[in-house]
């Protein structure tokens, strides 16, 4: 018998009154996948991912999580999705391990206080553990802001851009760390405007523009050129 | 259910680590209500009115004031870094947010109610003739029934361009029951009056927050989804 996967949309669509920022978009991912998506602005990859993370409802078309369809607020899909942001979701005045607590009380993680220290172990911020957020530089609470994703260990990672703002070591070690989450038999589903690193990362690599995911590839099947000479033709950017 | 209370209290307790770190909304709720308490004490013509027969009222309408300040600010906390987003995509059930904070307002104006009654009572000489006890219910109640409209209606406003200078005027209508129960009932208690006549302002006290805490709960998932 073949499972579903671990996540499926048909047939996408979101529109914001009259502007459609995501257009009958197909798509699935299994777990050990890690799809990077790429896009001009305005391309919609971010709703889309509000979308596939269930925190924005479909204008038409249908979700399905492990084959059953979910909407927005489904807890039994929230327990098994990790969200990170360009923003982080953490509260600077409380510490590292203050943040991470409390969000692991709403996802009711079981052996809490020794998830959250491996956790942080896994970012390298252990030593900081005690160290409000207001402290930490960019690329620290973009760590934190990981091992926040992590914490429940979700079947599915959704990452919005999430090496913005970071120096070459803090996105040397996101890009390990998500290495890692994706041999951890996830699926991951990565936004990223970086065309090499999202292709170095990734099992599949899709193109988004104008709503549309208008192509999709094995990563390994492309090049660094050839993954840009496909960028823009799909968008439409005279080389 | 137990994970239900769970994330009741994990919200309660992360929005009071916070404030006892910043002190941001405590501060400016108390300094706003002891200078209130000041300019009534100037105000009043003490030859012509006893401030102990207005105190009652004049303590809630502080009360309400004040309280508005802090309260307006409750969903501006989860806007920076949208750490309001990253509680929706959690599991918990909406309501669990919506009763985390309003306990954690209560809180808050708990200690704002208890330092209005020391300070109205050092300027306005008032003295609890009835049971402190029954004056600290009375609060307690007018307090959650608050709270439970101002967190509902705090997160309408937040989602809006007016912000803050909207909640004043979409809640104050609806508190008109809460001054005049509010103010009957800390006025019978305050002169020591008949415990029978306390029974009904009372009851309707306890109405009116039993009616904004379900309506709130109910409504509060459709004010901060999308």
């Amino acid at each position: 018998m073949t499972l579903p996967p671990l996540l499926e949309a048909r047939g996408l669509v979101r529109d914001f009154g009259p502007h459609r920022a995501v257009a009958d978009v197909d798509l699935t991912l299994d777990v050990g996948e890690l799809m990077a998506l790429f896009g001009p602005n305005g391309a919609g990859k971010s709703t889309l991912l509000r979308l596939l993370s269930g925190s924005l409802r479909p204008t038409e078309g249908e979700l399905h999580f492990r084959g059953v369809p979910f909407m927005p607020g489904d807890p039994r899909v929230a327990r098994q999705v990790g969200v990170l942001s360009h923003r982080s979701f953490l509260y600077r005045h409380l510490t590292a391990r203050e943040n991470l607590r409390f969000y692991g009380r709403l996802y009711g993680v079981v052996g809490l206080e020794e998830r959250v220290a491996r956790r942080l172990e896994t970012v390298g911020l252990q030593a900081r553990m005690d160290h409000r957020v207001a402290t930490f530089s960019r690329g620290m609470v973009q760590r934190l802001a990981l091992a926040r994703t992590l914490l429940h260990d979700p079947a599915l990672v959704v990452l919005d851009e999430p090496f913005t703002g970071l120096d070459l070591d803090a996105a040397l070690r996101l890009s390990r760390v998500l290495t890692e989450v994706r041999s951890d038999q996830r699926a991951v589903i990565l936004v990223t405007h970086d065309l090499q690193r999202g292709r170095e990362l990734a099992t599949r690599v899709g193109v988004m523009s104008r709503g549309r995911l208008e192509v999709q590839a094995p990563a390994h099947s492309l090049d660094g050129p050839g993954l840009e000479a496909l960028y823009r033709r799909v968008v439409e950017v005279p080389s | 259910m137990t994970a239900w209370i769970w994330a009741v209290w994990a919200i309660l307790h992360k929005d009071l680590t916070r404030e006892f770190r910043t002190w941001e909304r405590l501060v400016a709720m108390a300094s706003f209500a002891i200078l209130t308490a000041i300019l009534f004490n100037y105000a009043l013509d003490r030859t012509e009115v006893d401030p102990a027969r207005i105190a009652s009222g004049l303590i809630w309408m502080t009360v309400l004031f004040s309280g508005l300040l802090g309260l307006g600010r409750t969903f501006h906390l989860e806007e920076e870094e949208d750490a309001l987003v990253g509680l929706l995509l959690t599991p918990i059930p909406r309501e669990a947010l919506y009763f985390g904070k309003v306990a954690a307002n209560a809180v808050l104006l708990g200690v704002i109610g208890g330092l209005l009654l020391g300070v109205f009572g050092l300027f306005f000489g008032l003295e609890v003739r009835g049971n402190p006890w029954a004056l600290a219910g009375v609060m307690a109640l007018g307090i959650v029934g608050f709270t439970a409209v101002g967190t509902l209606f705090s997160a309408i406003s937040a989602g809006t361009t007016m912000g803050e200078s909207l909640l004043p005027l979409l809640v104050f209508p609806l508190l008109v029951p809460l001054i005049l129960f509010g103010g009957r009932a800390t006025a019978l208690v305050l002169s020591g009056g008949p415990a029978e006549a306390l029974g009904g302002p009372v009851r309707m006290l306890g109405a009116f927050a039993v009616l904004a805490l379900v309506t709130g709960g109910l409504l509060f998932r459709y004010v901060v989804e999308e």
